[in-house]
């Protein structure tokens, strides 16, 4: 899914919040609803006093009623009195007493308080036989919600400050510590370690941070790569300049003036040898580091290979060369100038491991949207361990040596690296009558 | 025969002094030059037969040199390069030098390049233009532009056209590839350029087709072309 940490912070921070909110809410409402009621014991003491009230007026005596409640109102230091309706008919009907009862002093002990007034409220305890109701200004010692006000920071600033810090700290990590993931791998590979990978770190998230690992990871791969094949290439060449350089050095200490000819013949070839082994190996930097896509011209395969079967047939007289074609092959968005030095080395190669006399045959025919050129040799061929690593600059199969002085294991990889350019392939296999067949497959269009 | 002027600019002073050892013996007049804005100055004061220009120069590179040149002059320029060799032989550019040569070179490749530059850039004392040529049954004819091989008509494009005139038309004669590609292609011989090699391949094609032997358009392997 795209845009994983989208839908994830929606979750989290939209939804989330706006849930919590909302249960927050009402927990404070019902806390509060919950902490407005009268203690019950509060409550006992309450209809308690106006049992004995009702009592003592029921008595008559009303000295004793009035002591009573001058005792009480000291003690709790509030309002006590008691009182009853008396309907005054002013006009009309005579009104209902069923009605009036509808009508009271003040709140039933049973009722909550409301908490945010400041005052106490009357309280009514309605005489059971009597008419009258024992009415007192709520005591302070019993109002409710004495731990309110904490109760209402806890619920509406501690609760959901804590709970922010911890979703903040949460998101924080959620982000930073793929980051700083991120960050370590960099640090690491810009001081020279190409393995390093983020991805297997991160888990099984799947997210954008995911992703930017993933890409990372790509690119340290790729550069690792590109790194490790370029200070391989610079090793093999070194190492495969220090023959012909030995060869040179040999070649200059001994020189002779009486045989000048035959020594400059040497020193020239030595200086030949390393001129196009430095030649090839930056052409193959050149194509390995830009991987260029040539597309320029027509051209025709047939007029191509007459020209390479033509200068390969002056420099091996002594081998046959065959070539199979039809009497056109135009091909379009390619290059000569990459296919010619390609076709050059892959044929000359075939005749190089050919035995005097015996032959190399080149077909060139056409398959569907592609040309295929087969290049098949009556050498020994490759061991098939080694069909695909022929590929490889300066890789030699060991009998290779044998070849010559000539070969230094470029021409095949340089040659496979110029038909990428034209968006050829090209690939290797041992002939089943023995010996090597290349076979390239090169796009019409 | 008066002495052939060269300017060469090339910073490295060994490579410099070889090179001038190289072209003084073989009898040119060398005036050295190691940096590019003296190298211009130099180019456009006085007149060269032949400028042998670095591509990598210090204070101004051979590429912009070359362009700053040709707003007044065209002497012909053998530009030499190192950096970026492998892409420019590939791509067949030339930085529209009349000939270009990539380090590391062969002294006496470098020396051809020259002396064929020369005899290019030489003006062309014009042959008698001929109208028709006509052998062994092959009839050439330069103002209808047709080819007749024993009578027949063989369809043949302009510049394969041009390349067997020239070929036949100097019977015996070994013409040199950067030749052809000035006269036929109209253009510099690059260093993987096959072109002109290809329209050969395909004239003798054609020429055998019709039963004529297009063997006879030889290859003289590291010359150039001839006609026997």
């Amino acid at each position: 899914m795209k845009r994983q940490f989208l839908w994830k912070s929606c979750l989290i921070i939209a939804t989330g919040l706006v849930a919590f909110f909302y249960i927050l809410s009402v927990l404070t409402l019902k806390t509060e609803e919950g902490m407005s009621f009268i203690a019950k014991s509060d409550r006992q003491q309450l209809k308690a006093w106006a049992k004995t009230a009702e009592a003592l007026y029921l008595s008559g005596d009303k000295l004793a009623l009035n002591q009573w409640i001058t005792e009480l109102k000291q003690k709790e230091s509030t309002r006590v009195s008691i009182a009853s309706f008396n309907i005054e008919n002013i006009a009309g009907e005579n009104i209902n007493v069923d009605t009036v009862e509808a009508y009271h002093f003040g709140r039933n002990v049973d009722w909550k308080i409301h908490l945010y007034f400041e005052q106490n409220p009357i309280m009514e305890l309605p005489f059971s036989k009597a008419k009258g109701s024992f009415l007192i200004k709520l005591p302070d010692r019993m109002r409710p919600g004495e731990y309110w006000l904490t109760t209402k920071i806890v619920l509406q600033i501690i609760l959901p400050m804590t709970i922010l810090i911890i979703l903040s700290t949460w998101l924080y990590r959620h982000i930073i510590t793929p980051l700083h993931q991120l960050e370590k791998a960099t640090s690491a590979f810009s001081k020279g370690n190409f393995d390093v990978r983020v991805k297997k770190l991160l888990g099984n998230r799947n997210d954008e941070l995911a992703h930017l690992a993933a890409t990372f990871d790509q690119m340290a791969s790729q550069i690792g790569e590109l790194i490790a094949s370029q200070r391989q290439l610079i090793s093999d060449l070194s190492h495969e300049l220090r023959t012909p350089l030995t060869r040179l050095d040999i070649a200059v200490n001994n020189f002779e003036m009486d045989n000048s000819h035959q020594h400059l013949e040497r020193i020239s070839r030595e200086s030949v040898y390393i001129r196009k082994l430095v030649e090839d190996t930056l052409t193959l930097a050149w194509l390995d580091n830009e991987k260029p896509i040539i597309q320029r011209e027509h051209v025709d395969l047939v007029d191509l290979l007459d020209v390479v079967i033509d200068d390969a047939k002056f420099e091996f007289s002594n081998r046959e060369l065959i070539l199979e074609t039809p009497n056109n092959a135009i091909i379009s968005n390619s290059s000569h100038q990459a296919l010619c030095p390609a076709l050059e080395n892959i044929i000359r190669n075939a005749l190089r491991h050919t035995p005097v006399g015996k032959k190399v045959t080149v077909k060139l025919i056409k398959q569907n949207n592609n040309y295929c050129i087969e290049v098949i040799d009556q050498g020994p061929g490759i061991a098939t361990q080694y069909l695909d690593k022929i590929f490889r600059p300066f890789f030699r199969v060991e009998n290779s040596r044998e070849a010559g002085n000539e070969s230094f294991g470029l021409g095949l990889a340089l040659a496979k690296r110029l038909l990428n350019s034209v968006r050829a392939n090209i690939s290797a296999e041992n002939h089943h009558a023995g010996g090597l067949m290349v076979l390239i497959t090169i796009p019409i269009t | 025969m008066l002495k052939i002027k060269v300017l060469l600019i090339e910073d490295d002073t060994t490579l410099n002094n070889y090179l001038t050892d190289l072209l003084t013996k073989s009898g040119y007049i060398v005036e050295q030059c190691f940096d590019g804005i003296s190298g211009l100055k130099l180019a456009q004061t006085h007149q060269h037969q032949l400028i042998l220009l670095d591509k990598m120069l210090p204070k101004l590179d051979g590429v912009s040199l070359l362009k700053s040149l040709r707003e007044t002059s065209q002497q012909p320029v053998i530009m030499i390069s190192a950096k970026g060799a492998e892409e420019e032989r590939i791509l067949g550019l030339t930085h529209g030098a009349d000939d270009y040569v990539a380090k590391p070179f062969n002294s006496q490749e470098l020396l051809l390049r020259i002396e064929g530059l020369l005899r290019r850039s030489q003006p062309q004392t014009q042959a008698k233009r001929q109208v028709e040529i006509a052998i062994d049954g092959l009839t050439l004819n330069a103002a209808k532009q047709q080819i007749l091989v024993n009578n027949k008509e063989v369809e043949f494009t302009t510049i394969q056209f041009k390349l067997l005139w020239e070929l036949i038309s100097q019977q015996n004669k070994i013409i040199s590839k950067a030749d052809l590609y000035q006269i036929v292609l109209n253009k510099k011989l690059g260093a993987y350029d096959r072109s002109l090699d290809m329209h050969l391949s395909r004239v003798r094609r054609k020429l055998n087709e019709a039963n004529w032997l297009g063997e006879r358009l030889q290859t003289v392997h590291g010359k150039g072309y001839c006609f026997k």
